[in-house]
């Protein structure tokens, strides 16, 4: 997908020539560019964390194109800040940003007939906790649990949208929805927003009709893919290379078994007490569900508060 | 680049797609459509141009005005009259809120008697931080809402139907609203306490008191105490230290007041008149007229030069 020619513009590296700082008008080719320029380092939503400087430019106010007045920050091109949005840099007035990053963890592991799922349950913004026991699992059928992490206003929109359409399919249908379809269902309902997308990053784990654990992970525009283990939210850089030792048994030396579903929540407890000694965001306490064909069971564990 | 812009069908007012669905529609027609070799300037004014989405042509259009969509149609940026912390706290009878009396237009202590902690049916209570005047609104819906659930009960005897929307009910109402006025990019930029009890199925009004709270994107959660914009920093450590499920009314009073008092010291926004409200199981909504706390200024810490007192400095 052709990326908008950010770093076509930002070869330019003109400092512009400022006119009139209470213009808001283009007045020139140069602010045009440094405007778009700092625009699309402003303020975008990653499309995914790993593309390195893919984003897609969600703040549209089309107001005070002129820059360099001082008065708004100027953002300089920077890889990768994602889910920043101007906490710790331009600490004054800054525009309104419909997005916030509300923080938290993910983790989802299928085995051969269940699937973990766990999620922590702080609840984020800037540096301020918000509270410690909201949940971030939300079971869609008896087989199926969504975890969602990112900004929760989007992720409680998007599972009031999942809710709705869940209920048409059972009444239309006259079954609930098989687990594969959820994936397929969460995919395009989050490509339906392209524009103007979820800031949700989902994982959803359950069970298949065959009775297999099914995981599938999702970036926030709805590309999905099943998955062994998936993990999502601001700890997934230190899960994820743990997952792939223990789960995907990579880099070892010892015969690979599969594991039973109390070892794997064994895994997943270790894990977000490593996920919460370092990210900020993760602490307080774990929600664990194990997803059978014959229900789902729960369990809390606690974290570190701090 | 001027045929481009003019290629845009016209729409009328009435299912014209909201503005950035037209922004975004044209930014990709925009974008797909160069061809590699067009200059960086033609991309440019190309973005310049889609950004103003008045019909007409480009010839037609005014320099942008600071708006995003029609005239007429200005999206708030920034809150103008605000109002600081509210803190929240459930006791052992129902659930009590608290603020200060303080509306402040920018630095200056404009409005000293504002009421920020609203009624709104016999059994809810709201108190709003941030800009005033979308408070108000809110206000004001909130109160139409009950009107007409008020008008169009079955009954006229309040007590013979539990028409009126419980806290929680009010809580979910008003995350929906800020949440599209969000999405529209033009929030009520306020943070909302909503205080009462749940509602049982059969719609009476639970024995459970009820503190939510939704702020300007529509994030909503409930807790047992809660506190808006400093109230965060300053009162919910101090608040999550000493509550305990069971408190009585005295107790939880004297908790939100301290709060409030050591918000006065700390937070240049905040002012020392305050009013504290609540909603109990029998008694309904009772919303108490402002009054002053008292203040202590003579700490050592706040009167000695911190360089003198042996610590290790600060200011």
């Amino acid at each position: 997908r052709r990326k908008i020619s950010s770093k076509k513009l930002q070869s330019r590296n003109q400092t512009p020539t400022s006119p009139n700082p209470h213009a808001t008008t283009m007045t020139s080719f140069l602010s045009a560019t440094a405007a778009v320029r700092s625009r699309n380092g402003e303020k975008c939503l990653p499309i995914h964390n790993s593309e390195g400087g893919a984003t897609i430019s969600v703040s549209f106010d089309g107001q005070n194109l002129a820059i360099g007045t001082g008065k708004y920050p100027t953002a300089s091109y920077h890889d990768d800040v994602g889910i920043d949005h101007g906490i710790t840099q331009a600490p004054w007035e800054r525009r309104f940003s419909p997005y916030e990053f509300n923080g938290g963890t993910t983790l989802a592991i299928s085995g051969k007939d269940y699937a973990v799922v766990a999620a922590d349950t702080r609840l984020s913004s800037g540096y301020e906790i918000l509270s410690r026991n909201i949940s971030k699992l939300h079971p869609l059928t008896e087989k199926c649990v969504l975890g969602s992490a990112g900004c929760k206003t989007d992720v409680d929109q998007l599972r009031s949208v999942l809710d709705i359409k869940m209920k048409v399919y059972a009444h239309n249908h006259r079954k609930p929805m098989a687990t594969p379809s959820v994936a397929q269902m969460l995919g395009n309902t989050l490509y339906y927003k392209r524009f103007f997308p979820y800031y949700a990053f989902n994982v959803l784990a359950g069970v298949d009709s065959e009775g297999k654990g099914a995981v599938y992970s999702y970036d926030a525009i709805g590309s999905f893919e099943r998955t062994p283990f998936s993990a999502s939210g601001s700890g997934q850089s230190f899960l994820i290379p743990l997952m792939d030792n223990v789960i995907s048994h990579k880099n070892r030396l010892d015969e690979k078994r599969d594991l039973e579903a109390e070892e794997v929540v064994e895994i997943v407890k270790d894990a977000f007490i490593t996920a919460g000694e370092r990210d900020i965001y993760t602490g307080d306490a774990v929600e664990i569900m194990i997803i059978r064909s014959d229900g789902i069971q729960k369990e809390l564990f606690q974290l570190k508060a701090d | 680049l001027k045929d481009d812009a003019k290629k845009s069908p016209v729409r009328t007012s009435q299912n014209a797609p909201t503005p950035f669905q037209i922004l975004y529609f044209k930014y990709a027609t925009a974008i797909s459509t160069i061809p590699s070799s067009t200059s960086i300037l033609t991309t440019a004014l190309i973005l310049t141009m889609s950004l103003s989405l008045q019909p007409g042509g480009s010839s037609t259009r005014a320099p942008p005005t600071g708006t995003l969509s029609a005239p007429g149609n200005a999206v708030t940026t920034r809150p103008i009259t605000t109002g600081t912390s509210v803190l929240g706290i459930k006791y052992r009878d129902g659930v009590m809120l608290a603020a200060d009396t303080l509306c402040s237009y920018g630095s200056l202590a404009k409005y000293k008697n504002a009421r920020r902690l609203l009624p709104v049916n016999s059994r809810t209570l709201i108190g709003g931080s941030g800009e005033y005047s979308d408070l108000q609104a809110i206000d004001d819906l909130l109160r139409r809402n009950a009107l007409e659930d008020r008008c169009t009960a079955d009954s006229l005897y309040e007590e013979e139907n539990d028409a009126e929307d419980c806290a929680k009910e009010v809580w979910s109402y008003l995350r929906a609203v800020m949440y599209n006025r969000r999405s529209k990019m033009n929030p009520l930029w306020n943070d909302i306490v909503v205080a009462g009890f749940r509602q049982n199925d059969d719609g009476s009004t639970s024995e459970e008191p009820f503190l939510g709270i939704v702020d300007k994107i529509g994030t909503a959660y409930e807790d047992d105490i809660l506190a808006t914009g400093f109230g965060g920093y300053i009162a919910l450590p101090l608040m999550r230290e000493k509550y305990r499920p069971d408190m009585e009314e005295g107790e939880a009073r004297a908790l939100l007041e301290d709060s409030l008092r050591i918000l006065f010291y700390r937070d240049c926004r905040a002012l020392n008149r305050v009013q504290i409200a609540k909603v109990t199981r029998d008694g309904g909504v009772l919303v108490s007229d402002p009054y002053e706390l008292d203040t202590y200024w003579d700490f050592k810490g706040f009167v000695t030069n911190k360089g003198e007192m042996g610590t290790d400095g600060g200011w």
